[in-house]
């Protein structure tokens, strides 16, 4: 890494004035930030640490209210909490599952979702258009891994495992910045590569994301899956969240399907999520769901694999949710 | 012994070629506004740093960019902490903050300050090893042994947190650190014999 | 002690040496089988274990010294290219920097046979260009990216079958391929064999380049004082790396000395000199300061090794009754950009199985990429999966089981040397493992026959090795007047525990507990000459000179015990602990007492390894079963349970050397379900340097894991009797699984890795 400023950010205003200064990064867990800059791929001349801003490291659970992780909150504290576990369990799995015991006690749950791609061309310093350079090297490369929905001109798969029930929960990102204060639903958070191939999320310059919203749980059930080649360290190959509402005539009352680890962004999958509403809970309805969220699917020349793989997963998914 | 034309030094290096263009084929970093400077600060650097590590303060001058498995490697001596990969891949830096396992490649030293560090030298108490330690000797859970400290400090953040962990909680547990010699099954079973031991 | 001279032919590395060694005259008895030992044999925990827990442990990677220099390596960014011009003045103005070597101001030292140490003609993507040297290792990182570089790009060839074609770019003035030639193997007439059999079976199998991926990546100190040189190396090869270190800087060898006291893991990839070593001690010489250079990670994937890819075209025949009658194998690998290790791989096609009539045909050629190094078991995992895959094939169509096919064509003898083997007990192995398994109970008598989408197969391998090393290989036994001794061993540790089992046999042969015997390995200045750690041949050429200081050691000390006891030595009986009477057992003294009689005298021993018994081959043989469970629904391989049974002559350490199977097992597990190198065709440059992207496996990946040796100790293969282990372990473990997972879902992956997508494709999913 070549050399910085490190400053201890106290306050939101604060940082946002530090961030806006010069060339700067805001640093959390790390645990992304730190190879991106020994990859030399980000080049700051300030590091502002936000780990020494007050307040965005509790999780606060109320039944009007719902769950609010602050974004400082680390991912094993977010997997080990009592009421997520309990409610909102497709979170804690997700959490729980993401690269390994030392990166969950140091990552953080805003971290997570604002970390920058994992596709090894991206990261390899090969031609890539997210990186202005002239043309996507997935596309015609080695794109096992890469994504079978909304991609072009981008291939990316989108690396956060917690973004896919956090999504499939509605949750919301709060950010604070120069201008003052939002809110945005976290699918609106990320931006796909046809609107701007250059930037993942609507954060401009100075903002920083201090908090997740979750809506409260009421009775809604969940389940996240993930598939990875190792069981420890890896990215999704692919993953699904569901979540449900389950009616008292034994039918489903609507939820969300969220794929992750097909497409640039965590994938709202819409005629799945619409087909949970009066759906049977047996295989063959689990199955159509399935193959709805797959619908349109447009894999590369080669991850055709994926297609299948990620509807035994949305059905492994469906069946987790309702047996718990 | 090397000859060569001209000297190494500064001044003697290469006798001028005229412009040329870079012709390495490295693409864009990541825009982040305005370009990045290329050199260092104009200041030496440095910043004042204060880690406690095993018990004991130490009072450093480092630059930002400082890793903590580095500070504690090249300013401490405490070599039992390894290098591996440098992008918090594979555990062998692992060290304790807080009594918790961190991969230490990816904390930066500045920021370490205000935690407790422990390294595997702090687990020996005048020469006599921690039970996870006589554990791994007795079980062979090593070969080449260059994860071993690693390993031995992620088990020990494993079972301070959890005295009698399951077999399913101590692969979890022990699923940052890899080994390449595979000495895995030696592992679990060494880490296992002190889960039992906990329990009766 | 009076000596000969003997000439011995043995394997390493699938490579056969030939030696001279000066041998005693009077050999050791060998330990008979049945002999009782007190420590060699038995489970003991590693001498260097308190070391190696508490951080004490020095590898190279951790040597520091004062004024010590960082040197960096900038690498070609370009698979294939010349440079033109390098230019450092950026680098050299960057604070701390101290210096920036080329092949401007570095001698044309050959290197790879036509090429230097830097070359401006680059071949691939991690070529060596130049070397910064600054005050600390961030600096030196940061000048790399100031040098400028002009390159004059070239076409490059990335494919071993596009590089055999007409036209493709050339690396080197030979061609592309090695020799111009394959290497052609052939006894009797396959056309004929083929003839005769009743059942032919021809198939295409291909497997991907695997990394060494060592934790310790490459590292040395270089420190000269005065016209003596110092280096801290990672190595398996001490002695080699002084040798071709001291010719190439033009020193007397007793100028050189080269330490390795631990190191972290090499598995084949630290087998000589490397260029930084060079580097690091022109520059320490240069700059007047110990330098110290270490390659990040991303280096050791792009230039430190691998083992080859490889295309196998087998077809074999065999009779209704199932003896084999030909086969045949054409074989295509990379070895990289430069003469660094070849491709071979048909040892098992002609070695293992009974069969008269065998032709190989092996090519190995240059491709624009990483060249190869030996990688445990070079050429082996990968001949293993595409044989026994193409065997259990003919079975299936031969309506035979395969363990019986096996069977029936059991080789007695070494078919290409023509002589017996000193052991071989694979019978027992395959018996041993089958019942392990449950091979009869478990196994599907139809592929794929499991119900429901999670399918359960057993599969099988057979494994075939040498590991019989032989001489020269020294080591010296010390005794000293408070009775401890000190064993001064050639070789080296790499992390098998060698350490551990000299000490046994010198404790053993002495008598005397292990905790009386310090053990020095890995310092050419200390210790006598010992092999190359590669090939599995380091217990078996260490262990009997041990042994042989030992015993010549014993018999001094007997002198000054028969002078304690004022009788003649050869009155003098031993037995563990004390020298006795043999007259009057009760008239004794012990060890101590005797060794106290030395005063400030020393008994300094160096007992040298035997030759190889004229006339037969000393190789390793083993059978491993895997049981796997198959989700057919996401393509995802579990493996369940190893069952490992390997004839290796005597476990000389079972707690240490159940370690070593069970490593070997989880990387041949990673050879087939997880590794891999990808390439980018369109730039010729490799992805994955890193050890996210390239699968390493980690502790979720394990299965249950049993070891079953099943041979006794093999005395006509050394006195010892121990063959070596290293590298056995990894070599049936793909071909086992691969078997396993046909036997689950019925269906053949022909290439490794065995991935979820590569299992999806072959059942129609994908």
């Amino acid at each position: 890494m070549k050399n910085f400023e490190h400053v201890d950010a106290r306050s939101l205003a604060e940082a946002s004035r530090l961030l806006t200064e010069k060339p700067s990064v805001a640093i959390a867990g790390g645990q992304d930030l730190l190879c991106m800059m020994k990859d030399g791929l980000l080049e700051p001349a300030r590091v502002v640490n936000l780990k020494s801003i007050p307040g965005l490291s509790r999780i606060v659970y109320d039944e009007a209210k719902g769950l609010s992780i602050g974004a400082l909150v680390t991912l094993s504290e977010l997997e080990e909490h009592p009421a997520v576990r309990q409610l909102y369990p497709a979170i804690a799995q997700a959490a729980g599952l993401v690269g390994s015991p030392q990166i969950r006690n140091l990552g953080t749950a805003g971290g997570n979702l604002c970390q920058k791609p994992r596709c090894w061309y991206y990261r390899g310093h090969f031609p890539c258009l997210r990186r202005g350079g002239d043309y996507c090297s997935a596309a015609a490369g080695q794109n096992r891994y890469h994504c079978i929905l909304g991609g072009d001109p981008c291939y990316m798969v989108h690396p956060s495992d917690l973004a896919v029930p956090l999504v499939a929960f509605g949750a919301r990102v709060e950010i604070a910045g120069p201008k003052g204060r939002r809110s945005v639903p976290l699918e609106e958070f990320y931006i796909p590569p046809r609107v701007d191939v250059t930037r993942e999320t609507i954060l401009r310059p100075g903002e920083v994301v201090t908090a997740i919203v979750v809506p409260p749980a009421r009775g809604r059930i969940s389940a996240f899956v993930k598939f990875a080649e190792r069981g420890a360290w890896d990215f999704a190959v692919a993953s699904v969240a569901v979540v449900v509402q389950k009616g008292e005539d034994g039918k489903l009352m609507g939820g969300r399907v969220v794929l992750g680890g097909v497409a640039p962004v965590p994938w709202l999958a819409p005629k799945a999520s619409e087909a949970l509403t009066g759906s049977e809970l047996s295989e063959a309805a689990f199955g159509r769901i399935a193959e709805l969220a797959l619908e349109g699917a447009q894999p590369l020349a080669q991850n055709g694999y994926k297609v299948p793989l990620t509807k035994s997963l949305v059905r492994k998914a469906l069946r987790m949710a309702v047996n718990a | 012994m090397a000859e060569g034309k001209g000297g190494v030094s500064r001044r003697g290096f290469l006798k001028g070629f005229g412009t040329g263009v870079v012709g390495a084929a490295v693409a864009a970093k990541v825009r982040l506004g305005e370009a990045a400077p290329q050199t260092s600060p104009g200041w030496d650097g440095k910043v004042p740093v204060v880690l406690r590590v095993n018990g004991k303060e130490y009072r450093l001058l480092l630059e930002p960019r400082t890793t903590l498995v580095r500070a504690i490697r090249e300013h401490l001596g405490l070599t039992g902490t390894k290098v591996v990969c440098d992008r918090g891949e594979c555990g062998g830096c692992t060290v304790l903050m807080d009594n918790k396992p961190v991969y230490s490649c990816q904390v930066l030293a500045v920021e370490a300050q205000g935690h407790e560090i422990t390294t595997i030298e702090g687990l020996v108490q005048a020469e006599e090893l921690d039970p996870i330690q006589k554990a791994f000797v007795e079980h062979d859970a090593m070969q080449c042994g260059f994860c071993t400290p690693g390993q031995i400090m992620a088990a020990k953040g494993l079972l301070l947190k959890n005295p009698s962990p399951t077999r399913e909680e101590i692969l979890r547990g022990m699923s940052g650190n890899l080994c390449r010699c595979a000495a895995y099954p030696g592992i679990l079973r060494a880490v296992e014999s002190l889960a039992k031991k906990a329990q009766g | 002690m009076a000596k000969k001279l003997v000439r011995s032919v043995w394997d390493f590395e699938n490579e056969w040496v030939e030696t001279v060694a000066e041998v005693p005259e009077r050999l050791p008895e060998p330990w008979a089988p049945d002999r009782p030992l007190r420590v060699a044999g038995q489970k003991y925990p590693r001498v260097d274990g308190y070391q190696r827990v508490s951080g004490d442990a020095r590898y190279a990677f951790d040597i520091q010294l004062p004024r010590m220099l960082h040197g960096k390596i900038l690498r070609s960014p370009l698979p294939h290219a010349r440079v033109k011009q390098i230019r450092a003045e950026k680098a050299l103005a960057l604070p701390g920097v101290v210096a920036v070597f080329t092949h401007e101001n570095i001698p044309p030292i050959p290197w790879y046979g036509d090429s230097f140490l830097f070359d401006p003609h680059v071949r691939y993507e991690g070529d060596e260009v130049a070397l910064v040297v600054a005050e600390s290792e961030a600096v030196a990182e940061e000048a790399l990216g100031l040098i400028e570089v002009d390159y004059e790009p070239l076409p490059f060839v990335i494919d071993p079958e596009e590089a055999l074609a007409a036209g493709a770019p050339k690396l080197h003035d030979e061609g592309n391929l090695w020799n111009g030639r394959p290497n052609v193997y052939e006894r009797g007439d396959v056309e004929k064999g083929f003839q005769e059999a009743d059942v032919v079976v021809e198939d295409t199998f291909r497997t991907q380049v695997v990394h060494h991926a060592q934790l310790e990546v490459h590292v040395c100190v270089a420190d000269w004082e005065g016209d003596q040189l110092t280096v801290y190396e990672t190595t398996q090869a001490t002695f080699s790396v002084q040798r071709s270190l001291a010719s190439i800087l033009k020193l007397p060898l007793n100028k050189v000395r080269v330490v390795n006291y631990f190191m972290g893991g090499g598995f084949g990839s630290k087998l000589g000199l490397e260029k930084q070593t060079v580097l690091a001690a022109l520059a320490a010489k240069q700059l007047g300061r110990p330098v110290r250079i270490a390659n990040p990670r991303k280096d050791e994937f792009l230039a430190m090794g691998n083992r080859p890819s490889s295309i196998q075209k087998l077809k074999v025949g065999a009779k209704r009754d199932g003896t084999l009658t030909a086969i045949s194998l054409w074989s295509l690998g990379p070895g990289g950009a430069y003469r660094s290790a070849g491709a071979e791989l048909g040892t098992p096609v002609r070695e293992i199985y009974k069969c008269p009539n065998v032709r190989t045909e092996e090519s190995t050629v240059y491709i624009n990429a990483g060249p190869a190094r030996p990688k445990r078991a070079p050429g082996h995992p990968q001949g293993t999966f595409a044989l026994e895959s193409i065997l259990d094939e003919v079975a299936e169509k031969l309506g035979m089981d395969p363990l019986e096919f096996r069977l029936k064509n059991y080789a007695e003898i070494d078919q290409v040397r023509n002589r017996p083997y000193t052991s071989k007990y694979l019978r027992e192995a395959y018996e041993a493992g089958a019942k392990a398994i449950g091979w009869y109970e478990k196994r599907n008598k139809i592929p794929g026959s499991g119900v429901g989408p999670i399918k359960r197969g057993i599969g099988m391998a057979t494994q075939i090795w040498g590991g019989g090393g032989g001489p020269p290989a020294y080591a010296t036994v010390e005794i000293v007047s408070d009775g401890s001794v000190i064993v001064r061993s050639g070789s080296q540790d790499i992390g098998g525990g060698t350490r551990t089992i000299v000490a046994q046999v010198a404790a053993e042969e002495l008598g005397i507990p292990m905790d009386r015997v310090t053990v020095i390995m890995g310092d050419t200045a200390l210790c006598p000459y010992g092999p190359t750690s590669g090939g599995s041949v380091t217990a078996a050429s260490i262990t009997p000179a041990v042994l042989a200081a030992a015993v010549e050691a014993r018999e001094q000390l007997k002198g000054y015990a028969a002078s304690a006891l004022n009788v003649p030595a050869d009155q003098l009986a031993w037995e563990p602990g004390r020298f006795f009477l043999k007259s009057d057992p009760g008239k004794s003294i012990s060890f101590e007492e005797a060794a106290s009689r030395l005063r400030s005298n020393m008994i300094v021993v160096t007992g040298a390894r035997g030759p190889n018994p004229e006339g037969y081959t000393i190789n390793s043989f083993g059978a491993q079963f895997a049981e796997v469970e198959v989700d057919t629904e996401t393509g995802r391989v579990r493996v369940l349970k190893i069952v490992a049974a390997h004839s290796v002559g005597r476990l000389i350490n079972p707690l240490t050397g159940r370690c070593q199977f069970e490593g070997g097992i989880i990387m041949g597990l990673g050879f087939a379900l997880l590794e891999n190198r990808w390439m980018d065709p369109n730039v010729g440059r490799m992805i994955n340097t890193n050890l996210h992207d390239y699968r390493v496996p980690t502790m979720m990946e394990i299965p249950e894991i049993e070891v079953i040796i099943v041979s006794e100790p093999d005395t006509k293969a050394n006195p010892v009797g121990g063959i070596g282990i290293g590298e056995p372990a990894i070599i049936p473990t793909a071909a086992a699984i691969a078997n396993a997972v046909y036997n689950a879902i019925g269906v053949r992956v022909r290439e490794l890795p065995i991935t979820p997508y590569r299992v999806l494709e072959a059942l129609g999913k994908a």
